[in-house]
């Protein structure tokens, strides 16, 4: 856990950020320079997308405990609500509002959805959470797939496209890509912020110690869900670029492997710090991508992608409990350099 | 039973009710305007009957997925690829054998066994980490997933019954009067799925005679109520966790054989499986054994209702009725408050 | 229903009612009585000692008042305000405030960042999102509650690191937090050395006037120190009450306490 102090002591708020973060920062900044616009549309800025979805888990489960595994269907629940109250090709069901409507109200919508996940997981502890949660998300799944009314079923909605706002189109690869970075840095910047405002200071209070926080007069049951609820944004927002992206949605995308997939990521990449969501979600989304031809050249059949990704994630959670991030600041350690500064573990 | 009804006169009375209702419903001859509202009775009667033996099944299933979680609390999620695994293995050694009931032992002991490896190798090196052993248990049901079709493909299989056990069983229960001769029509059912079902009632009662009436039992019963217990007990206790785990998949192993007699096995049925573990066992209460059955019945019999009454939302349903007892009662109908 | 916190309530809560009046109060765990019929009133300010060897239901006694534990029968009012029913958070919010006897600090945090939080706590603002300022009211109050207990020194440093007295006073500060209207101290001596024992009567004695506490002691010096009446509990009974002296001087709890093999 990061210090209040941090901000009441801050000499200069930018020295404190490390050389990598800068330089991290920038290649992102000017990447359409030198990335063609398949690695822009698919690789970036599907690893950002995916990003801030797992990024609302790290939230939950990092500093909250609560391992949400709804996150992917609060996501697909805003994709679904800007498909149904905005422009797609299923012209029956679409109501057509202006985007300047539909975004905020996907987002709200959103919101409830997860409260109301929210005030049903939080009414039991611990473990018994992610059972509940993956609970809700096949319910979600299974009537996103019956609905034929709303939700269009099995096939659900094509032809969902972003505003053509300010005269761009937010589909070509160069603005998306920086949609999806604003966005992805935003709620990357404004997770670390919350973090150390009260609100995620006691939010991490209420998942060390519940008891002693009560005592302290929290009320830990409105706080759990008032995390839900302010989770649900990120996850929303990147629910709705995802349906952005692939200009449809349906239940397939919120589904029982996507929902995992999520919590894979989260996991791969390190529940302890944001950054962790969107380092897991670049290895998610280079594997997805490119591991048919890695299993090629290895001499295994193309097909073999959940082994690979399940034997990865097995090796990942044996050998380190917190991801990628974890063996990172591991190796540094063993090499005697400076340490990474990760809020929870070992600030000063 | 009468401090019960005196206690409670209200629920009392409306149990009693629902009670004469369902006797009603179920031996009575229904008259026309009952038929016209719902429906024939032998609709009513089949969906009631596969209702009662797809609980069996599913308490087969989350019966070991229970357990595990009551003593260890580790969320299995690799629990329905062990009762896919055990499907598989059912049909391989049902088509080799050419005997149906051989399947069983060997499902038992081999899910089992992988149950056992899974216990020893993995989850007594992380005891106690409750996130990660979930998380373990997510990683092995993708490996487990991918292997199973790789090496079994996308198809379906099903497990013949042998021939003993297949073709209708005329039951004592009356569907309906033949206009003709005024003669009664009895319910034919399918005789293996009320030899399953018997099956996994016998199962069900050995269970509970083993924890309420052994020693280990006991200490079974003492480690769920009870974590610190156990080791106060000075039991060996990674022996009971190692044979609870060898169990509790070995059920799920099983239940495979019969999912694949009952339906058929494919990729995809274990997340069915397991999703429909996970809503028995939320509903019927974490841990107990009893609660798992009763959740069983329910869900088994409120899918075979919703896909006969309401075919849209019948998966809808039974997830309604778990987020009706979590907002009431969040562990679980018979679940320790 | 009553709701809690009405203008009413608040109204009645003022003036001359007692700090906490408990009645009758009982709680059993299964067949096990650890608490029967205990009532108890304190006058705001009033100082108590709650003595009694170990299962005597002291401990019990602070669960049942901060709403831990529910009672089994009884009531509880505070500054005249019957909160019984009332979660934790509400007690909390209301100016009750209680130590622990095991540890239950935030280990992974500074100590200006532990008493930062138990002073949000009673805010309104505990929910925001938005960082607090370098002079914000807050923060200067948390620097006052650690210059309160003496670890000013230490101010910035994780509670992992503290030594074990240092720990008890910053559970105090933790509980000072806010406007406390009565404290409950749940063996705050207990492990002390006898020089931070000393400490810890100073810091109880400077305490301002009208904050009243009940405190739960095994060391009698320290409690007769502090407190202006005790209290005695046996077997989850009241047993005796009186003036230090007049219990220091009682035969039967001579007998059963201090003539005990742990004197």
């Amino acid at each position: 856990m990061a210090s209040i102090a941090d901000t009441a002591a801050a000499p200069s708020w930018y020295a404190r950020i490390p050389l990598a973060w800068w330089i991290t920062g920038l290649v992102l900044l000017f990447m359409p320079a030198f990335a063609g616009e398949f690695v822009l549309y698919q690789i970036f800025g599907w690893t950002f997308i995916l990003g801030m979805i797992a990024l609302s888990l790290m939230f939950l489960a990092g500093y909250g405990g609560m391992v949400s595994l709804a996150q992917m269907s609060i996501a697909g629940f805003a994709g679904y609500m800007v498909a149904i109250f905005g422009d797609s090709a299923i012209t029956d069901i679409s109501q057509g509002w202006p985007w300047y409507v539909t975004i905020p109200l996907a987002l709200v919508l959103a919101v409830l959805f997860a409260t109301v996940t929210g005030w049903l997981a939080v009414r039991t502890e611990g473990i018994y959470t992610i059972m509940i949660t993956l609970a809700i998300a096949s319910a979600f799944f299974y009537f996103t797939r019956q609905n034929y009314t709303i939700f269009n079923g099995f096939s659900g909605f094509n032809g969902v496209l972003p505003p053509q706002l300010f005269g761009v189109d937010w589909r070509h690869p160069v603005a998306f890509y920086y949609l999806t970075l604003f966005w992805a840095a935003f709620w990357f910047l404004a997770t670390l912020y919350v973090s150390r405002a009260p609100m995620g200071l006691a939010l991490q209070g209420v998942r060390d110690n519940p008891r002693r926080m009560a005592a302290l007069g929290y009320n830990v049951t409105a706080h759990r869900v008032a995390a839900y609820a302010v989770a649900a944004l990120p996850a929303g927002i990147g629910g709705i670029l995802l349906t952005w992206q692939s200009a449809q949605i349906s239940p397939g995308t919120a589904g029982i492997g996507p929902a995992i997939d999520i919590l894979v990521i989260a996991v791969i990449g390190g529940l302890r710090h944001p950054a962790g969501a969107f380092i897991g979600a670049f290895v998610y989304v280079i594997l997805k991508t490119f591991a048919l031809d890695i299993l090629v050249v290895l001499g295994f059949d193309g097909e073999r992608f959940n082994l690979l990704v399940g034997l990865g994630f097995l090796a990942v959670v044996f050998w380190s409990s917190d991801g990628i991030l974890g063996l990172w600041s591991r190796w540094r350690t063993s090499w005697g350099r400076d340490r990474l500064r990760f809020p929870g573990r070992r600030t000063p | 039973m009468i401090a019960l009804v005196e206690r409670h006169p209200w629920r009392a009375a409306v149990v009693t009710v629902a009670v004469a209702i369902l006797l009603f419903l179920i031996f009575a001859i229904w008259p026309a305007w009952l038929v016209g509202l719902i429906g024939r009775k032998k609709v009513f009667l089949n969906a009631l009957f596969n209702g009662i033996t797809l609980g069996g099944l599913y308490f087969l299933v989350a019966s070991g997925f229970t357990l595990i979680f009551g003593l260890m609390r580790n969320v299995n999620l690799a629990h329905g690829s062990l009762y896919l695994l055990g499907g598989y293995i059912g049909y391989g050694v049902a088509e080799w054998t050419g005997y149906w009931l051989f399947a069983f032992p060997v499902a038992f002991i081999v899910v089992g066994a992988i149950g056992i490896l899974m216990q020893v190798v993995v989850f007594r090196k992380m005891e106690g980490e409750e996130l990660r052993q979930t998380l373990v248990t997510i990683g092995l049901s993708i490996v487990l997933a991918d292997l199973l079709l790789w090496g079994f493909g996308g198809d379906f299989f099903n497990i013949a019954a042998p021939s003993w056990l297949s073709g209708p069983m005329e039951t004592f229960f009356v569907t309906g009067v033949k206009r003709s001769t005024g003669d009664l029509i009895f319910l034919k059912y399918p005789l293996v799925r009320i030899v399953i079902f018997a099956a996994s009632v016998v199962v069900g009662v050995a269970m509970w005679l083993m924890l309420n009436r052994t020693r280990v039992g006991m200490l079974i019963r003492a480690g769920v109520d009870d974590r610190d217990m156990l080791s106060a007990t000075g039991a060996r206790i990674q022996l009971v966790f190692a044979g609870v785990f060898a169990l509790g998949a070995g059920l799920a192993g099983i239940a495979g054989v019969v999912g694949g007699t009952f339906q058929s096995i494919a990729p995809g049925e274990d997340i069915r499986f397991l999703l429909a573990s996970l809503v028995v066992v939320i509903v019927g209460g974490m841990g107990s054994i009893t609660g798992a059955a009763l959740g069983a019945l329910i869900i088994g019999i409120a899918e075979q209702f919703g896909s006969v009454y309401f075919p849209t939302y019948a998966v809808v349903l039974t997830f309604l009725i778990m987020v009706l007892v979590l907002a009431f009662r969040p562990r679980g109908l018979l679940g320790q408050a | 229903m009553r709701t809690p916190g009405s203008f009413s309530d608040r109204l009645t809560a003022t003036g001359t009612a007692n700090a906490l009046e408990l009645r009758g109060l009982s709680r059993s765990f299964g067949a096990l009585v650890a608490l029967e019929d205990v009532s108890l009133t304190l006058r705001p300010g009033e100082r108590r000692a709650v003595l009694g060897s170990n299962g005597a239901g002291k401990t019990t006694l602070f669960n049942c008042i901060t709403g831990d534990h529910a009672p089994s029968a009884g009531s509880i009012r505070f500054f005249g305000e019957d909160i019984t029913g009332f979660p934790t958070h509400e007690r909390i919010r209301r100016g009750l405030r209680r130590t622990y006897q095991i540890s239950l600090l935030f280990t992974d945090l500074s100590v200006r960042d532990n008493v930062y939080i138990a002073c949000r706590g009673v805010l309104r603002s505990r929910f925001s999102a938005l960082r607090p300022g370098r002079n914000e009211t807050v923060m200067a109050s948390t620097e006052a509650l650690v210059r309160l207990v003496h670890l000013e020194t230490v101010i910035d440093t994780r509670v992992s690191e503290l030594a074990y007295g240092e720990q008890r006073q910053l559970e105090l500060a933790m509980a000072l937090a806010g406007a406390p209207r009565l404290l409950l101290l749940d063996e705050p001596a207990a492990g002390l050395s006898p020089t931070e024992r000393g400490e810890l009567v100073e810091i109880l004695a400077a305490l301002p006037d009208h904050l009243g506490f009940v405190i739960i002691e095994h060391d009698m010096d320290v409690a007769l120190r502090v407190a202006g009446f005790v209290t005695m509990l046996h077997n989850g009974r009241i047993f005796r009450e009186g003036t230090p002296s007049e219990i220091e001087n009682d035969p039967d709890v001579q007998a059963l306490y201090l003539g005990g093999p742990d004197g």
